[in-house]
């Protein structure tokens, strides 16, 4: 009894460092648990869950979650099937080899002018229309994808939303267990408050994605991750080196990759690879030349 | 005329030196996905010597290449290093003994669509052109199948077919 009660104190305590995973674990069995309602005794599991880390169901939910976020902010997809199957077939050989080669990877390209990419949990990324045009061969193209699959095996997303919480305190979890959420628990409805957190929590990641992007040496990190992968998977390994010089010479003409460090920096931690050899020149997006409504 | 290495570029040599060096006659290397095939030779389309489960700890018997010889007590054969993991992988263990992450995933990554949780996120926050879009991007990536990867892969000279 005593060692129960220790390790519900631990796991109270530990989530108070990952109050909002605590949101997330109460979805691995989908909104029907949730709208179940949840006792002391469950809310000590999820605690302890939440403090272990986010289970894949949950990052699938999360990650599709937030997918909608980013292609809703980025005015939908480029819906060309040539362009598609290319960008995953390029994708998905790069993921195979990668350390989560089990995940369902989706990879897209959102109808936008901006230079970009995105990766969200549960293995969706998204480069923008104008990104996917700044690299005609396959060797830019994993450079590119490379870089965003890194962020989605080192749970790069994930980690911000512990350390957010980390650092706030766990202020969530005390207002769990107060009056006032007692109240709107009956007031509003158990369920509404369950879902509310849900969608504070996704709200978070896609603000953190979409507005301030990963800290630097995450990005540094990925930029390395990423070229090894390609070069792993037999992509010339100076292919994301390649399209970040090209983007350098574009930059200023457009937005670019304004969620990234600078490139100059990223570029100085890069090895010095040579540029790989061109290629004929991929499919391009025919987004822009499709009546409205083909192309979202 | 040679150019002395800075020191930042020393430091790039060694980090790519690291990464090559992951795998080392002697040490260890892990499986990551659900089941990883070991072959007789170091081809990618060499005879089957075995199967091995998720996570097995494995012991490098030989490095050739990107290719790696490696043994599960009396059972070796060669797999491709870009299928092992240097590293343990950082998913917990299922009650059927697979990692956690491979089996969840695997269970119901089967011609799956959106979670119900998704759809409702969806109509929470008024996302039904997102929902759509998203629909659409999982119809096409479900009808590029594994077996599609493969033929891209010999086709391109990527991959194990290097």
């Amino acid at each position: 009894m005593k060692a129960r009660s220790l390790l519900s104190l631990a796991a109270v305590a530990l989530a108070a460092t990952s109050s909002l995973a605590i949101d997330f674990g109460g979805l691995t069995k989908g909104l029907d648990t949730l709208k179940k309602g949840m006792d002391n005794a469950k809310d000590v599991a999820k605690v302890a869950k939440g403090a272990a880390g986010i289970g894949p169901e949950e990052e699938k939910v999360i990650g599709e979650s937030v997918a909608l976020e980013v292609i809703g902010t980025y005015g939908g997809l480029v819906r060309d099937e040539t362009v598609m199957r290319r960008v995953n077939l390029v994708g998905r050989a790069l993921a195979r080899y990668s350390d989560r080669p089990d995940l369902d990877w989706r990879f897209g390209v959102l109808d936008s002018d901006q230079v970009n990419a995105f990766s969200a949990p549960g293995g969706y990324v998204f480069i923008t229309r104008a990104l996917y045009e700044q690299a005609p061969s396959d060797d830019l193209l994993a450079g590119i994808l490379a870089h965003e699959i890194g962020h989605i095996t080192g749970k790069h997303a994930l980690n911000i939303i512990r350390r957010d919480e980390l650092m706030s305190g766990g202020g969530s979890l005390l207002d769990k267990y107060s009056g006032d959420y007692r109240e709107a628990k009956s007031a509003a409805g158990e369920v509404d408050a369950q879902l509310q957190q849900f969608d504070l929590g996704v709200g978070k990641i896609t603000k953190a994605l979409l507005e301030k992007g990963f800290d630097a040496p995450t990005e540094f990190k990925a930029d390395q991750t990423g070229r090894d992968l390609a070069k792993l998977t037999g992509y010339a390994p100076g292919g994301l080196r390649a399209a970040l010089t090209a983007l350098q010479k574009t930059a200023g003409k457009q937005k670019t990759f304004s969620t990234h460090p600078p490139l100059a920096d990223r570029l100085k931690r890069l090895p010095n690879d040579p540029a790989p050899a061109p290629e004929a020149p991929a499919p391009a997006s025919d987004a822009k030349d499709k009546p409205a409504g083909e192309a979202k | 005329m040679k150019t002395p290495l800075r020191p930042p570029a020393l430091l790039a040599g060694l980090i790519c030196a690291t990464a090559l060096l992951a795998f080392e006659a002697g040490g260890s290397a892990y499986t990551k996905r659900l089941e990883t095939k070991l072959l007789a030779e170091p081809k990618p389309l060499a005879g089957a010597a075995g199967k091995l489960t998720y996570g097995k700890k494995l012991k490098v018997e030989q490095v050739q290449g990107q290719w790696l010889r490696v043994s599960d007590g009396p059972t070796s054969g060669w797999v491709f290093a870009g299928n092992l993991s240097a590293t343990a992988p950082a998913e917990g263990k299922g009650a059927d003994g697979l990692g956690l992450d491979a089996s969840q995933t695997t269970a119901t990554a089967a011609a799956r669509g959106l979670s119900p949780a998704t759809v409702e996120y969806a109509g929470r926050r008024n996302l039904a052109d997102a929902r759509d879009n998203l629909d659409w991007l999982t119809t096409q990536c479900q009808a590029i199948t594994a077996e599609d990867v493969s033929a891209f892969l010999q086709e391109k000279k990527k991959g194990e077919f290097q």
